[in-house]
C-alpha cells in the first residue's frame, strides 16, 4: 500500500516537472502592499498589470512565449520589500513591476539592480529613488520634487495663503514629499508647524491641537489614504475648518470613506491629471471597468508599467537584463497617459502633475500649474 | 490647549484602563500574562462592525439607533466572552499545572493564531466603521470634543466602577478575591475554582470588547493589527498601576492616556508610541511592583 503511494507520488513529481519544463515562459513580477493597510493599492496594481498581460497572451505573448506573472507581497514594509525582491530574482522574474512605497522601492532597486533586472515602478514618487544611478530603474510616475513644487505653487500664487502647517509620516515618501513642498514655499507662506506622526497611528488628534494654537490657514500632509482620512476627520471634530492639501499617495476613494464625505470636502490633491480626460486612455478605461470594476488612482500606471516592459522584451529579442535596460532608456512607448520617455536617470521627461479638489466625495481636476 | 489635551488623554486613557483590566484580572488569578488579550480587543472591534453592519442592513439601525448600538454592544459583549472563555478552556486550562513559561507561550500562540484568522476571514484591509452615529462637536470655552469622547470616558469610568463593587460586593467577587490570595485553600472552602477563572476571562473579554468597540466608533478604522499595540499598551498600563491590582489597572490606563496626550502635544508627536516604553523601563527600574502592586513575597 504504502509502495503503491510512493510510486504515485513519485509519478506527480515527475509529471509536474515536465509541466513545467515544457512550458516555455517569461516571468514578470509585480511587487506592492497585497494585503495591509494599503492592500487596495496593491489590488489596483495587480488588476492593472494582469489587463496588460492578458492582452499579451492573447495576442500569443512575447516573440511567442507566454508570460506568468509572479506577485510579491512587501506589506508597505521595506524590509519585507527587501525579501520578496529576493524571492522574485530567485524566481527567475525577467523583470519587475514594482513595488508602490517608495520606501520599498529604494532598497528593494538595490537587489535587482545586483541580479541584472530591470524594474518600473508605476508609483514610488520619492527622488531618491532614481538618483542613486542604478542603469535598470524606471518610474512611469513623477517625482516628488515635481510634484512639491506645483503643491507649493498652488498655495502661494492661487490660494495665496501666508500660515501653514506640514505634517508627514516619517516614510521616505511622506517626508520626502513634505521636505520638497516645504523647499519649494521658498519663504513665501511661514511653515508654523513642522512634525511628523507614526504610519499605522489612529489618533492625532494631539497633534492637531497644538497646530490649532498656532491657527495656521492650511494643513499640508505627505503620506498615505489611511492616515491622511482620520487626520481630516479629527480634524473636523475638534472644530478646525481649514483646508487640507495632500498628495498622490492619499487619492483615492478609502481616503473619503475613512473621512467621511462632508470632513473630505474641499481637500486638495496634487496628481497627474484625470485618465478619463484623456482620449488615449479610453479603451483601457473600458476594458479596465468591465474587468475589475472602478479605477483605481494607479491602475493606469500599473498598465503602462507592464506594457513598458513587455514591449522592451520584445524589441530585445531576448530577456536578458541589460539588453532590455538598453531598449527602455532608449525608446519612446505610447502609453494610455501619454508618450513615455525615460531619461538616463529612469524617470519620465515630461510629469504633468495638476491639482484635484474633493467634491461631494469624488475627485474632480480643479487647477493647472 | 492643556485642558484639550487631557480630554483627549482621558478617552484613550480610560479605553486602555478596560484593556488592562482584563490582563491584571487573569495575573491576578493565575499569574499568567494573557498576551491574547489585545485580540480580544480586536475581535470586539470587529463585532462591532459586523452587528451594526447586521442591524443596519435589516433596517433596525433607521428605525431605532439606540436600540440598534445597545444590541451591537450586547450581541459584540457575548461573542467577546465566549472567545475569551474559549481560549481559557482550550490554550490554558490543560497547562495549569505546566511551568510558568508554557501557558505564557501557549498565550503569544493564540495571539498569532487569532490576528492571522481574523486578517483570513475579513480581509486585510481596513474595515471602515459605518458612519451611522452623528457626531456632535461641543465647544466650551476653548475646549472642543465630541459627544463621542464624552460617551467613552462616561462608560469606562461606570464600567470601572461597576467592576469595583462587583469585586467588593458580590460573592463571586469575594471568591475571586479569595482565588487570587490562595487557590489551594479557596478550593478547600469550597469554591469552584474552574468556574471562578471562568468568570474572569469572561468578564475581562466583556470589557476588552466594549473598548474594542468604543475605539472602533471613534476612529472609524479597524484592522486586523489593532489588537497587537492596544495590547502591549495596556500591558504597560496594568504594570505601571501593579500588575495584579485593579485599582491600578484603572490608575495605570488613565496615566498613560494622559502621558501620550501631553507628551505627544509638549515633547513631539513623532515618539508617540515611545512614550509609553519609556515608562515601562522607568517603573520597572524603579518600582518594579508599579503604583499601587504589592511585593510578591506576600503571595505564598
Amino acid at each position: 500500500m504504502i509502495r503503491k503511494f510512493l510510486v504515485f507520488l513519485f509519478a506527480i513529481v515527475i509529471l509536474s516537472g515536465c509541466v513545467k519544463k515544457g512550458e516555455d515562459v517569461i516571468k514578470i513580477g509585480i511587487a506592492g502592499p497585497m494585503t495591509g493597510d494599503q492592500a487596495k493599492m496593491g489590488m489596483d496594481f495587480r488588476n492593472g498589470v494582469t489587463l496588460a498581460v492578458e492582452e499579451w497572451n492573447r495576442k500569443g505573448g512575447v516573440s511567442g512565449r507566454k508570460i506568468e506573472l509572479i506577485i510579491g507581497d512587501d506589506q508597505r514594509d521595506p524590509k519585507q520589500a527587501v525579501s520578496v525582491a529576493n524571492k522574485l530574482v530567485t524566481q527567475g522574474v525577467k523583470g519587475v513591476i514594482g513595488h508602490f512605497n517608495s520606501s520599498c522601492s529604494i532598497p528593494a532597486s538595490d537587489v535587482y539592480d545586483r541580479a541584472g533586472i530591470p524594474m518600473i515602478t508605476p508609483a514610488s514618487t520619492n527622488p531618491q529613488l532614481t538618483e542613486k544611478g542604478h542603469y535598470g530603474v524606471f518610474r512611469v510616475c513623477g517625482r516628488d520634487d515635481q510634484q512639491g513644487k506645483v503643491a507649493a505653487d498652488f498655495v502661494t500664487r492661487e490660494l495665496k495663503i501666508k500660515k501653514l502647517a506640514v505634517i508627514h509620516d516619517k516614510t521616505t515618501y511622506g517626508q520626502g514629499l513634505a521636505d520638497e513642498f516645504n523647499k519649494f514655499l521658498g519663504g513665501k507662506a511661514e511653515v508654523v508647524y513642522y512634525g511628523g506622526i507614526v504610519q499605522g497611528d489612529k489618533d492625532f488628534k494631539t497633534v492637531l491641537i497644538s497646530i490649532r494654537e498656532k491657527a495656521p490657514e492650511l494643513i499640508y500632509f505627505g503620506g498615505i489614504y489611511p492616515e491622511g482620512g482620520l487626520m481630516v476627520k479629527q480634524a473636523r471634530e475638534i472644530g478646525m475648518t481649514v483646508p487640507f492639501m495632500s498628495g498622490d499617495g492619499v487619492i483615492d476613494p478609502k481616503f473619503v470613506e475613512i473621512a467621511g464625505a462632508e470632513a473630505a470636502e474641499g481637500t486638495y490633491l496634487t496628481f497627474s491629471p484625470d485618465p478619463n480626460t484623456i482620449p488615449t486612455a479610453k479603451e483601457f478605461i473600458v476594458q479596465y471597468t468591465k474587468r475589475f470594476g472602478e479605477l483605481g488612482p494607479y491602475s493606469a500606471y500599473a498598465y503602462d508599467a507592464a506594457n513598458i516592459m513587455l514591449k522592451a522584451i520584445e524589441a530585445a529579442g531576448v530577456t536578458e537584463g541589460k539588453a532590455v535596460m538598453d531598449k527602455l532608456h532608449s525608446m519612446e512607448f505610447a502609453g494610455t497617459l501619454g508618450n513615455i520617455k525615460f531619461d538616463s536617470k529612469g524617470d519620465i521627461t515630461v510629469a504633468p502633475y495638476v491639482v484635484w479638489i474633493t467634491k461631494g466625495g469624488k475627485f474632480t481636476e480643479y487647477w493647472k500649474p | 490647549m492643556f485642558l484639550q489635551q487631557i480630554i483627549n488623554g482621558l478617552t484613550v486613557g480610560g479605553v486602555y484602563a478596560l484593556i488592562a483590566l482584563g490582563y491584571t484580572l487573569v495575573y491576578g488569578i493565575l499569574e499568567l500574562i494573557n498576551f491574547a488579550h489585545g485580540e480580544i480587543y480586536m475581535i470586539g472591534a470587529y463585532l462591532g462592525i459586523i452587528f451594526l453592519g447586521i442591524f443596519t442592513a435589516s433596517g433596525l439601525t433607521q428605525y431605532s439607533l439606540f436600540l440598534s448600538l445597545s444590541l451591537t454592544v450586547i450581541m459584540s459583549v457575548i461573542v467577546c466572552s465566549a472567545y475569551g472563555f474559549t481560549v481559557e478552556k482550550l490554550a490554558y486550562k490543560p497547562l495549569r499545572n505546566a511551568p510558568r513559561l508554557n501557558p505564557l507561550i501557549s498565550a503569544i500562540g493564540v495571539s498569532i493564531f487569532l490576528q492571522n484568522y481574523v486578517m483570513l476571514t475579513q480581509g486585510a484591509t481596513d474595515k471602515v466603521f459605518p458612519h451611522v452615529i452623528p457626531v456632535t462637536i461641543i465647544k466650551f470655552y476653548n475646549v472642543t470634543m465630541t459627544t463621542l469622547q464624552i460617551f467613552i470616558i462616561i462608560v469606562s469610568f461606570f464600567l470601572m466602577a461597576g467592576l469595583h463593587l462587583f469585586i467588593m460586593k458580590t460573592k463571586t467577587g469575594k471568591a475571586m478575591r479569595a482565588v487570587a490570595q490562595d487557590k489551594v485553600m479557596a478550593s478547600l472552602l469550597g469554591i469552584n475554582i474552574d468556574r471562578i477563572i471562568s468568570v474572569t476571562f469572561i468578564i475581562g473579554s466583556g470589557l476588552a470588547a466594549v473598548a474594542g468597540l468604543m475605539v472602533a466608533m471613534y476612529y472609524g478604522l479597524v484592522n486586523y493589527s489593532i489588537g497587537y499595540m492596544a495590547g502591549i499598551k495596556a500591558f504597560t498600563a496594568a504594570v505601571l498601576g501593579g500588575i495584579g491590582s485593579i485599582p491600578g489597572a484603572m490608575i495605570g490606563g488613565l496615566v498613560l492616556g494622559l502621558i501620550e496626550s501631553l507628551g505627544a502635544s509638549y515633547l513631539s508627536s513623532e515618539y508617540k508610541d515611545a512614550y509609553a516604553f519609556i515608562i515601562l523601563i522607568l517603573i520597572l527600574l524603579v518600582k518594579p511592583t508599579g503604583l499601587l502592586g504589592k511585593s510578591e513575597g506576600q503571595k505564598p
